[in-house]
């Protein structure tokens, strides 16, 4: 029989960022038992990388914004494949989420007034990001865990234990969710301390998964090293559907320059704050890359987009804010056409269009990173930026209201979660998504657990599986042929996806993916690690391998069934957008073929369509570039099918 | 095992690919295994490192290629997170801000030593145990206390009351600052420059109304009065903040209460 330390709780949190630590919050105080086990240090989340803001229609700056507009936006940046409910209740919900952090004690930047002050971004028709500076996300992260600090005390106060409601267990990794085999309910989670390397177990009837993205599957990210896909393969290991996960979002302004800090975002803010991109020859090549789905929205001229900065009501924006999907496909036509910078980048100059001092107090945390990193002075000389992977659109397919997953007692929140930003994220939608759905998920968990009658057993065979799968690397089985090294198996996994499934896909490209992720998947077989269980990264990289390839097997397989090009999916060999494609879901599951990385099956289903009311928010003109001929036909405004664009799909309709 | 190596890239004998322009540097990392070892010791690591590359790069490099079981704490590789705080030849930095071109010697071949943060007990390698830090951290309340109703909106904040303290919520935690305090080596019950940092980004919160029970803490014995003001910790800050200064705050802010 393993050797584990053992805990009972009500919830246990997943994952300790912005999403995760508001569903601690919300469980603790309807009275649960909460855990929150995080891989890293309390605090340290991948959140605090977000830099922009928070978007939040509360109209302090331009009051014309509300939740209506925030609705039409979110839905056109993800080009109308979002689950409309959360995109719903997130424009509703993120202006009192926002509200509710500032009671908490967060930190903004104010308008003259006082009031909290808002930014401009990629997207978004208002200056709608709450923000402070360039470290928004560092400050939502630290005002939850100074929170969660109060919470502690009041607790030791009444109690005398500081943890006797809500437990933060650091640098501890989940390894696997335990099920109840009748109902598939939640049963438990499996997983190891990272400094010890002893095993762990709680027992809870309720899991928030709260992991974030995957991008340490590709080469060149903006996401740290916890960006394993932990929380998507555990879920699915436990019975659960992910969908979107073909929609891969590659943020259009990473560092490409020097190699070591390759991939290191450069903030969004830098464009809404006036930045403008520049090919080699100093043109500012975004006017040409305006999609016809975003034409007249966009300002056609220099002289437009620069009087937009300070006359919003007159003028439309500049094109270098388009969605972030289509930036980066447009940095990379650049690079490719020969008009890139040295380093296979482009330019981004805030230099000639902002003091130095403004920049310095706008964009603090940029100036510093370009000082540092890269020797370069943003205040003198042009930035050198191209795409990086940044964030996954798909994730854990949930209920929007109650945030739970088809396994009963397995809910999720954030990044790890699918369906809010459909085929693209807007900027500042994930913090605010993560605050909404962080809430609604500890909400979900709380309620689900209160109604009860009893609580699943986990099973010791269970238990005795899942160590010994952790264990593996450290006793691969006889014969197994030439060890691996944990360390070239990721590398080559990355060069792969970045290869093969990047930006830019193909089918040709994606089925020699998926033949080397076989091959890859063998290796893992063979995997060896040195030394002890006593904090050792090389192990602990193999454990995370487990959940990498089984990502990055559903990322390929739905890429290659989706033959369109949408949002984050952008396919050479099937360049449109297809009305048909619109309503379909591609939703991924485990094979459960194989224990220790299973496959990924991949099946097609369509979405429920968008509420009435919600459909009608939206003119016919602009619904009729996304949708086929017979939907249309619900809108009140349809006056037949001369009224569409007569796309082809259409046609065959009418 | 090594990656495939690029047209302009050779290898080099420890299995790093070595890309044109890179150097062989000399790591010296401190080591300790407390399963095999009695005391800690010092190992060397011969690794090529362009100039541009990041003390962080290099620690990658030799536990990718050379040894699997060095252990060291990284998040955001770029010092936003304040997990890889250790001494770099001595100096407390983040490894994610150092370039190996500040560290090159004028002649013959650079060794670059990396240890662990001094004053708090050494776990594995580079790997301290926190708990002592934020243990300082939590005790001086670092959340906001107010009395009264909750707001239906916002607070009311402006901008200048907003700048009052803009200096003191850059802190990201990481320890540079109360690991690099002489008074912190010697009496670790001293709360360190963190926690008062921390303090003061409260204390001069327009908003925040828990300003009198804070000061009754870092009044304490083990509170401000032992900082005695060697600027070791605004030196080590990556983040810039003026640690001393906003200490002499919180000292100013005792005196003038008592007056």
């Amino acid at each position: 029989m393993t050797e584990v330390e053992r805990h009972s709780y009500d919830v246990v949190v997943i994952g300790a960022g912005g999403a995760g630590l508001r569903a601690a919050i919300e469980a603790r105080e309807h009275g649960m038992r909460t855990a929150v086990v995080c891989k890293s240090l309390f605090g340290k989340a991948h959140t605090v990388m977000a830099e922009g803001g928070c978007a939040a229609a509360m109209g302090n700056v331009n009051p014309n914004d509300n939740w209506q507009v925030h609705f039409r936006d979110t839905m056109r940046g993800g080009k109308f494949l979002n689950n409309w409910r959360m995109v719903e209740l997130h424009a509703k919900e993120a202006p009192e989420r926002v509200w509710e952090l500032e009671t908490y004690g967060a930190l903004f930047d104010r308008t003259p007034d006082g009031r909290i002050s808002q930014r401009n971004f990629g997207g978004h028709t208002y200056p709608r990001l709450a923000h402070v500076g360039d470290r928004t996300g560092l400050e939502l992260i630290r005002t939850m865990q100074q929170k969660i600090v109060s919470l502690q005390q009041q607790d030791y106060a009444e109690t005398g234990d500081y943890e006797a409601k809500l437990k933060v267990f650091a640098e501890c990794t989940i390894t696997e969710l335990l099920t109840d085999p009748a109902t598939g309910a939640i049963a438990g989670a499996f997983g190891y301390w990272r400094e010890s390397g002893r095993f762990i177990l709680f027992e809870a009837p309720a899991v928030v998964m709260a992991t974030g993205g995957i991008g340490k599957s590709f080469k060149v990210t903006s996401n740290s090293w916890e960006y394993t896909g932990d929380g998507h393969a555990l879920a699915m290991r436990a019975g659960a559907t992910l969908i979107n996960m073909e929609f891969v979002q590659f943020h259009p302004t990473g560092m490409v320059w020097p190699p070591s800090v390759k991939g290191i975002l450069v903030t969004e803010g830098v464009r809404g704050d006036g930045g403008v991109l520049k090919n080699s020859e100093g043109k500012r090549f975004m006017f040409d890359y305006v999609p016809d789905v975003f034409k007249g929205q966009y300002a056609e001229t220099e002289e437009e987009a620069d009087r937009w900065y300070t006359d919003q009501e007159n003028n439309r924006r500049t094109p270098d804010l388009l969605p972030r999907d289509e930036v980066a496909r447009a940095i990379n036509a650049e690079v490719k056409a020969g008009r890139g910078s040295p380093h296979g980048g482009v330019f981004l100059d805030i230099a000639s269009r902002l003091p130095a001092e403004e920049i310095k107090r706008r964009l603090p945390s940029m100036y510093h990173q370009f000082k540092e990193l890269a020797d370069v002075d943003i205040t003198k000389e042009p930035m050198e930026v191209g795409p990086t992977c940044h964030y996954v659109m798909g994730g854990i397919e949930v209920d929007p209201d109650t945030a739970q997953s088809v396994v009963p007692g397995l809910f999720a929140a954030g990044e790890c979660s699918g369906g809010m930003h459909g085929s693209n994220r807007l900027g500042g939608n994930s913090l605010s998504d993560l605050l909404v759905f962080g809430r609604r998920a500890g909400l979900g968990a709380a309620n689900y657990v209160s109604t009860l009658s009893s609580r699943p057993a986990v099973r010791q065979a269970d238990v005795d599986a899942a160590a010994r799968l952790a264990l593996l690397p450290f006793d691969p089985p006889e014969g197994s042929g030439q060890p691996e090294n944990p360390y070239a198996l990721h590398q080559d996994l990355q060069q792969t996806m970045n290869d093969l499934v990047g930006i830019i896909r193909k089918a040709e490209e994606i089925e020699q993916a998926l033949e080397r992720l076989v091959e890859l998947k063998a290796r893992m077989r063979r995997v060896v690690v040195e030394g002890h269980r006593q904090y050792n990264p090389g192990w602990h990289l193999a454990i995370d391998l487990r959940n990498m390839f089984m990502v990055s097997e559903a990322v390929a397989k739905a890429a290659l069934m989706r033959t369109e090009s949408r949002g984050g999916h952008t396919r050479d060999d099937f360049p449109q957008l297809d009305p048909q494609w619109r309503k379909t879901l591609l939703v991924c599951s485990s094979a459960a073929d194989d224990e220790l990385v299973p496959g990924v099956t991949v099946e097609p289903k369509e979405q429920e369509p968008m509420r009435q009311d919600l459909f009608e928010l939206f003119d016919i003109e602009e619904l009729s570039k996304y949708y086929t001929e017979a939907e249309l036909a619900a809108h009140p405004d349809y006056r037949g099918a001369a009224a569409g664009s007569g796309d082809e799909a259409g046609k065959e309709e009418a | 095992m090594a990656a495939p190596a690029t047209a302009e890239s050779t290898t080099h004998p420890s299995g790093i690919p070595a890309p044109e322009g890179s150097v062989e540097v000399t790591v010296k990392i401190h080591r300790f295994n407390p399963e095999q070892d009695e005391a800690p010791h010092w190992e060397s690591y011969d690794v090529p490192a362009l100039p541009t590359d990041r003390v962080l790069n290099l620690l990658i490099n030799i536990k990718s290629y050379i040894d699997g079981s060095l252990a060291f704490r990284r998040s955001c590789a770029h010092g936003i997170c304040g997990s890889d705080a250790m001494q770099i030849n001595g100096i407390n930095r983040l490894a994610c801000k150092v370039l190996v071109k500040d560290l090159l010697a004028k002649k013959g071949k650079t060794t670059i030593t990396v240890a662990p943060l001094k004053g708090l007990p050494l776990l594995k390698d580079l790997y301290v145990d926190m708990e002592p830090f934020f243990e300082a951290y939590r005790s001086i309340k670092p959340y906001l206390i107010t009395y009264g109703n909750e707001p239906t909106r916002e607070r009311i904040q402006s901008p200048a009351e907003r700048a009052q303290f803009d200096d003191t919520t850059k802190c990201i935690l990481c320890a540079a600052c109360t690991t690099s305090c002489p008074v912190y080596w010697a009496d670790g019950s001293y709360f360190g420059p963190a926690a008062i940092v921390n303090a003061h980004r409260f204390i001069f919160d327009s908003r925040d109304e828990g300003a009198e029970e804070r000061l009754d803490i870092l009044n304490d014995a083990e509170g401000v009065w032992r900082c005695r003001t060697t600027f070791n910790c605004t030196d080590a800050c990556p983040r810039g903040i003026e640690v001393t200064k906003a200490i002499q705050e919180v000292k100013r802010a005792l005196l003038f209460r008592r007056t």
